[in-house]
């Protein structure tokens, strides 16, 4: 049994926050993690994996405190700059799904009412929760951005660790306009003046300029990744956009996100310099791919299927930056620039307008929208973004499915609908 | 040359051979059961005795259907989609759209030039396909056979409001029980498949002409049905059952 199934099974056979704790303070240890990185197939894979596991054992320290849940769109400079360790619940859930134990936080949350509606990202980390499978916050900050689940299911956590008065909702606004820079520019310095008042810390502009500075090289780094990848003929089998969201969200504002980002550019440099001196022209060009929304996490084929069959993800939209470079002097104003550029909050124009772009840019055969299941943000404009691409030549596959419960949904008939939709592309 | 095509259903297991004039030389419809490769194999066999052929006389063969990956001495596997469509566009060159409705699946084709440029298929749920209407044949006790002539003299219908297969299931013996008549029970059921499917051929989006595949076009109910909910008149091969298995012979034959 390889060492990924030894942890699996382990994790799964102890369920319980004290062992979760020690096995991760013994993967954190740097001679395993460099042991075991040595296994990766690139060095960003082996980063990506590196950094997720130290960020995890950090949250999972109580010499780490203050321990922070936010939700996918908060900005993380935010946290750094105040000294708080984050911990994502909604990402945590992705990995519950690739630890196989989805199944058992999903069963705990149907136990404690919360609603089978409910998206599985919420539902699993709810009843993760409930499992005492998390750290204990001693913040919360969420928004109402994009996703309405976040704000209500992470209130119930503040409710059951006793911590309501710590829990912060960033009211971000529809629409994007001044006199909305300026509501959620006071109401993000509002929170930065409480928690500095709670954890003694003198709130003073200074602590943004380090989260900032990196924040800004990472951005600079991602928006690297997606240029080289616009004319990028082929991809290392290993490489999945769609398995960077901790990094490009919870870690912007480390030397991490930074280190790995500039990993990603060199192994797909590296890569495409050699896919040009190999076999440029010898090949049969692969059909691009589009991704919008997540991915199941948990084992499936889909990226196997569209590997063997000559199909490439080129770009997912989940990497496009949207925000402008952050400014440490005025730290409030910027990160609510950031929050309101999000594309994926306010009207679906703005994310019609991305996908468009990206299609267009990354020169897309097709787009695969994965079809959530209790995503109202992405499923609500499946219709008008599957018909906006189809006025460009683009055609989508709206491929219904669950990111974390592999119960909600047939590997059989999500086959049947990819190599479906590929047979179109290749027709 | 022969070509050969198996559609491997949920409930049943289509053959067909075809020879190098387009000319079908023998089918075989066969209950697929709980062995799809040992069904698949048996319905070939079935279908090379009844053509006179020699398997060495098949010059390749395309497996689709939800068995389809599970066909040894298969040359390739194509989808259902890919294969109903080019079975659909062999017996209708110009159409657009393909319904069709099988044991535990339903799906919409929508084609453009003779190929396929999107489709619908149904969500992991039974309702609106074959099975749901054996399932409601048993619970009301009559045979599939007769839905027709009930739907075809039966002026009036119940609605029935369930579209899971096992609530319609028991919506239906509760309306038994309070002594609704079986004849408009049918004919409700008619039409809640109907509704069903007229609602996946709006999404995907009506033009004409149209044609529909599947062993659920052998219910002329459900045709007529569909025909006044989608206000088109439908086209339905012969043998609409071996639709897909004839799609996959002739796209067995593209194999060279």
């Amino acid at each position: 049994m390889g060492i990924k199934n030894r942890l699996k099974t382990g994790i799964q056979k102890n369920l319980n926050l004290r062992y979760i704790k020690r096995l991760l303070g013994i993967i954190a240890l740097k001679p395993v993690l460099y042991a075991y990185g040595k296994t990766f197939p690139s060095a960003s894979d082996k980063y990506l994996n590196i950094f997720t596991i130290e960020s995890l054992k950090k949250a999972y320290s109580d010499n780490n405190r203050p321990i922070g849940y936010g939700s996918l769109f908060i900005p993380y400079e935010l946290f750094y700059a105040l000294g708080i360790t984050p911990f994502l619940p909604e990402v945590m859930a992705g990995f519950t799904a690739g630890l196989g134990l989805a199944p058992q936080t999903l069963k705990e949350a149907s136990s404690h009412w919360y609603s089978q509606d409910l998206c599985t990202f919420h539902r699993s980390a709810s009843g993760a929760a409930e499992l005492d499978l998390f750290p204990r916050p001693d913040y919360i900050i969420t928004s109402n951005l994009a996703c309405d689940a976040a704000q209500k299911s992470f209130y119930i956590h503040s409710v059951k660790h006793n911590i309501e008065k710590n829990y912060y909702l960033i009211d971000v606004p529809y629409r994007y306009s001044e006199g909305s820079i300026r509501y959620l520019t006071a109401q993000i310095k509002n929170i930065c003046t409480d928690i500095c008042s709670k954890t003694g810390k003198k709130l003073d502009i200074s602590m943004f300029e380090e989260a900032f500075g990196l924040s800004n090289e990472l951005r600079k780094w991602a928006i690297e990744v997606g240029s080289l990848r616009k004319n990028l003929v082929d991809y290392p089998p290993s490489f999945n956009g769609l398995n960077f969201i901790l990094p490009f969200h919870g870690l912007a504002g480390t030397r991490e996100a930074v280190i790995l980002y500039k990993e990603i550019y060199r192994d797909l440099k590296k890569y495409s310099d050699k896919q040009h001196k190999e076999s440029l022209g010898k090949k049969k060009p692969a059909k691009r791919i589009l991704w919008l929304h997540l991915k199941p996490y948990y084992r499936n084929e889909i990226f196997d299927i569209l590997y063997r069959e000559n199909c490439r993800v080129v770009f997912e939209e989940i990497n496009h930056v949207y925000w402008p470079e952050l400014d440490y002097k005025k730290p409030f104003e910027s990160l609510a620039r950031k929050m309101l550029s999000n594309f994926l909050g306010g009207s679906i124009d703005k994310r019609i307008d991305v996908t468009l772009k990206a299609a267009h840019d990354y020169k897309a055969d097709g787009a695969i929208l994965f079809s959530h299941w209790g995503c109202r943000q992405s499923n609500g404009g499946a219709r008008i973004i599957k018909d906006n691409l189809k006025k460009i030549n683009v055609p989508t596959l709206v491929l219904d499915g669950d990111c974390v419960d592999q119960n909600n949904s047939s590997q059989g008939q999500v086959k049947t609908r990819l190599q479906g939709f590929i047979e179109i592309l290749n027709s | 040359m022969y070509t050969c095509g198996i559609d491997v259903g949920s409930v049943s297991t289509e053959v067909v051979i075809l020879d190098n004039k387009n000319k079908i030389v023998s089918y075989v419809i066969a209950l697929t059961g709980s062995n799809s490769k040992n069904a698949a194999k048996a319905a070939f066999e079935s279908s090379l005795k009844k053509a006179g052929l020699k398997e060495s006389e098949i010059k390749s063969i395309v497996a689709t259907g939800y068995g389809r990956i599970n066909i040894p001495f298969a040359n390739k596997n194509i989808t259902e989609i890919s294969c109903h469509a080019r079975g659909a566009i062999s017996l209708f060159p110009d159409l657009k759209t393909v319904i069709d409705i099988g044991g535990q699946d339903s799906k919409v084709i929508k084609l453009e030039g003779g190929n396929p440029i999107d489709f619908l298929m149904n969500d992991k749920c039974a309702a609106g396909t074959g099975r749901f209407l054996e399932v409601m044949a048993k619970a009301l006790e009559i045979n599939l056979e007769d839905f027709t002539p009930i739907f075809n003299r039966t002026s009036d219908k119940v609605d029935i409001t369930s579209t899971c297969t096992v609530f319609a299931e028991s919506e239906i013996v509760s309306l038994i029980g309070h002594g609704v008549d079986k004849n408009k029970i049918i004919k409700g059921l008619i039409y809640s498949i109907a509704d069903r499917i007229t609602t996946m051929v709006e999404r995907v989006g009506l033009e004409e002409p149209v044609c529909m595949t599947g062993g659920v076009a052998k219910n002329m109910g459900v045709v007529r049905a569909l025909e006044e909910k989608l206000g088109v008149k439908l086209n339905i091969p012969d043998e609409p059952q071996i639709t897909g298995a004839l799609g996959a012979a002739y796209l067995a034959r593209d194999l060279h």
